[in-house]
């Protein structure tokens, strides 16, 4: 029978094409596609949501899918201790976290595509087969890492995501700021990558297998090594244990880079030079959520290392805090909305390193549909402003952008955490995650989560006073230019996908109501189940991937060693209810008025060190200048001087050589018999001599 | 029966004379009858050696040898032929260009 999993590979395909259709036409040089390649774009990200959704109601029927499709190169010895050989292949893992992410990435993208209908068609920007091919292959790029089977695929797709963040952030690339813009991005992700890499290579060399689920997948290897079941490679004398750790640390250098944590966070504002709906499409559904879905992806491995959960808890806690703190004072509405993208992936890494799987995941769901809302809304705003992104120039939309208003509004009471919306119900298992954890566990990693939950504990405090801030500011008050004045609201292809993702961002957190489930009773944490699966039997058993694994694996000795205390959840939720509610409160007060002040330049120096974001660029460029630079200045000497010096001696010995012996050959038929003659002479006479003739 | 040095002396004396006429002179024509008279003393040691072991390998040898030199003096004339047109002189020490 031919069910959605034969269909699947079309998913990442579908946008595929469109990215050729849409690269062809570019090439052809001529307006052959109506909208300037828009409607492939929208056909191929619809047919992909469509097959998505087929995906994902197969897979809730407890139906799940693991196959190689492709092996592009196989060994034939076995190395180490390894029971098989090595095999690069390309295959498809369907589980409820794939599908659900499926889901995610090809709705955002679909409501992208038509979104820039109207930011990029109806300001009649040109270019446009060159835009909607970049936005086809990002989405075919994002669709195919999330359906990898394979650590050495992911990191394929994940090059490719970066590849086209590149391109579309350096869309404009005529002006100043997008393709300097673009080269950060791409280097800074790049240079995360690089341990990416290594660690992709090392987890070949020690498992000999990269698949993320089924019984040869690492995770389960790296298990089964520590219980003493089963052998692995492991090198510069570590025990599996603390190998584990350092392959664990070296994967999670990509996902700093490519989720914005710190200290790699710097290329995510920058980035806001690229078209909005890019934005959106990057920070909620592609790029800067790949990083996460990794850690979530091979979560069976990460669990059996206390010390690089530790390490994901605090990364993600300190960067929530971090960039939440840089977000309070920025005047661009975008800019906000970068730094809050950092601090709520922030959150997710908190969660994730927290042990809370569900949490993070939750998190992730619920981000990619207020993020994408807020910077659609964002987007709406800035055409209505005429790409005028300051805020202060702004001031009253609400009455003259209703849809857009609202819409915002709902995103920004999920962003800040105010029940019920979407982020209040994931952010707030992600702390209590955090601290139920932080409190039971005694070792060292108990410690952490505790220090990594006060740090999210404070972010939200912030987090809902940037939000409102920026709320204020862009909507209330009084006009404070002309275009504010004259602003109008865009036409329905940019209401419809702010209304689709208003809608979502306001429900979506009713999926996983587990303060409502602690106090009533009631069996409503529906995405529990789903990432959980049935414990011991069908997929969860199978592939490895269930969340009730991985609980077993945090609370097990020879993993994380966790162990949870005993606190109601809705306790743990009020409290930071309270504080982003006092976080929101006060931006209301502050920014409120009519015609409010800049509050934030009472901070005085403080606001400089934030406002110039700790000066993070400052000294990732005196890095590279003074230590970076110098180094490579060595090594260009050593390569000019001592590796060429070599080759041009060897060469300009055969030179000089060659250009005397040459004088020989004079033209001279005569000198030549000469030669032989004396040639012939010097033999006979030298077999002569050693001969003994004489 | 004349003694087999005798021949070996008569050849050595040939060939070192068409070594001589080779090395020392500037005709063309001179550098043809030198090589014939070299390569004529190698057919005198042919016959000479087949003579002193009775085989008659040597003097198919020197058969051989003596087509050889047909087909070289073909060769040279037509080389000589081209020298006389181009300098208008057989003189080998004029066509000095083929050189580095």
């Amino acid at each position: 029978m031919v069910g959605a999993f034969d269909y699947a590979p079309a998913i990442v395909l579908l946008p595929f094409l469109s990215f050729c259709l849409a690269v062809g036409v570019a090439l052809s040089g001529r307006d052959l596609l109506p909208k300037g390649g828009a409607l492939p774009g929208i056909a191929a990200t619809g047919g992909s949501l469509l097959l998505s959704a087929w995906v994902f109601l197969t897979v809730s029927g407890g139906e799940t899918y693991n196959e190689t499709i492709y092996t592009w190169a196989a060994g034939t010895e076995a190395t180490g201790s390894l029971s098989q050989p090595l095999e690069l292949t390309f295959g498809l893992l369907l589980d409820p976290l794939s599908a659900m992410m499926l889901l995610i990435v090809s709705l955002v993208a679909l409501l992208v595509h038509v979104f820039s209908l109207g930011y990029m068609n109806d300001e009649n920007e040109t270019g446009l087969p060159r835009y909607y091919a970049g936005l086809g292959l990002f989405t075919a790029s994002m669709l195919g890492f999330v359906v990898a089977d394979n650590l050495l695929m992911a990191f394929m797709f994940f090059e490719l995501v970066g590849l086209c963040s590149y391109l579309l952030i350096g869309f404009w690339f005529r002006q100043a700021g997008p393709p300097s813009a673009a080269k950060k991005a791409f280097l800074v992700t790049r240079f995360g990558d690089y341990f990416f890499l290594i660690g992709v290579v090392a987890v070949f060399a020690t498992f000999g297998t990269a698949q993320f689920a089924g019984e040869h997948s690492f995770p389960h290897l790296a298990e089964q090594a520590i219980n003493g079941e089963a052998t692995v490679n492991t090198f510069l004398g570590l025990g599996p244990e603390a190998w584990f750790t350092a392959i664990g640390l070296l994967v999670l250098g990509g996902v700093i880079g490519k989720s914005a944590q710190f200290p790699l966070h710097t290329w995510l504002p920058d980035a806001m030079e690229g078209p909005t709906p890019v934005s959106a499409l990057i920070h909620a559904a592609t790029m800067v959520a790949a990083g996460v879905y990794l850690v979530a992806r091979m979560y069976g491995f990460y669990a059996l290392s206390p010390t690089a959960l530790a390490v994901i808890a605090l990364v993600g806690a300190f960067t929530a805090l971090f960039a939440a703190s840089m977000g309070l004072v920025k005047n661009e509405i975008k800019q906000v909305l970068a730094y809050s993208t950092i601090s709520q992936y922030g959150y997710i890494m908190l969660g994730l390193g927290a042990g809370g799987y569900v949490a993070g995941t939750f998190h992730l769901l619920t981000h990619a549909f207020f993020k994408a809302l807020l910077f659609l809304g964002a987007g709406s705003v800035i055409i209505a402003m005429h790409h005028n992104e300051d805020m202060w120039e702004m001031g009253g939309l609400k009455d003259k952008m209703p849809v857009t208003y609202y819409t915002f509004l709902a995103g920004s009471l999920a962003l800040a955490g105010i029940v019920p919306f979407a982020g209040f119900w994931s952010k707030d298992e992600v702390l209590y995650e955090a601290l139920v954890h932080g409190l039971g566990t005694t070792s060292g990693l108990g410690t952490a989560l505790l220090v990594a939950y006060g740090m999210g504990l404070i972010a939200v405090l912030f987090t809902g006073f940037y939000t409102f801030r920026m709320v204020m500011l862009t909507f209330h008050g009084e006009p404070r230019s002309e275009t504010a004045e004259e602003a109008e609201e865009g036409g329905w292809n940019v209401k419809l996908p702010l209304t689709v993702l208003g809608i979502l961002a306001t429900t979506v957190g009713f999926v996983n109501m587990v303060p409502v489930k602690d106090l009533t009773g009631a069996e409503i944490d529906f995405l529990h189940k789903w990432l959980y699966g049935t414990e011991g039997a069908g997929w969860a058993e199978a592939l490895g991937t269930g969340g009730g694994h991985y609980h077993h694996l945090l609370f097990a000795d020879y993993g994380a060693g966790m162990a949870a205390a005993d606190l109601p959840s809705y306790l743990v939720g009020l409290l930071s209810l309270a504080l982003a509610l006092f976080g929101a409160g006060s931006a209301y007060v502050l920014y409120g008025g009519a015609d409010p002040e800049p509050h934030t330049e009472k901070l005085g120096s403080l606001r400089e060190v934030l406002y110039n974001n700790y000066y993070q660029d400052e000294y990732q460029v005196w890095i590279a200048e003074r230590l970076v630079l110098p180094l490579s200045k060595v090594a260009d000497t050593f390569d000019q001087a001592v590796v060429d010096g070599v080759v041009n001696g060897v060469s300009s010995v055969s030179l000089f050589g060659g250009s005397k012996v040459k004088k020989v050959q004079d033209g001279l038929v005569t000198h030549y018999a000469a030669m032989l003659t004396v040639g012939l002479t010097v033999l006979l006479v030298g077999f002569a001599i050693y001969g003994g003739w004489f | 029966m004349v003694p087999i040095e005798y021949y070996l002396v008569l050849s050595a004396a040939v060939f070192s004379i068409g070594l001589y006429g080779l090395l020392t002179r500037e005709n063309a024509l001179l550098f043809l009858m030198s090589v014939e008279l070299m390569l004529n003393a190698a057919n005198i040691n042919f016959v000479a050696f087949s003579l002193q072991w009775g085989n008659l390998t040597g003097q198919v040898m020197s058969l051989f040898v003596i087509g050889l030199a047909a087909a070289e003096v073909a060769v040279g004339i037509g080389i000589i032929l081209v020298l006389y047109r181009n300098f208008k002189d057989v003189d080998v020490t004029l066509p000095q260009s083929m050189r580095w």
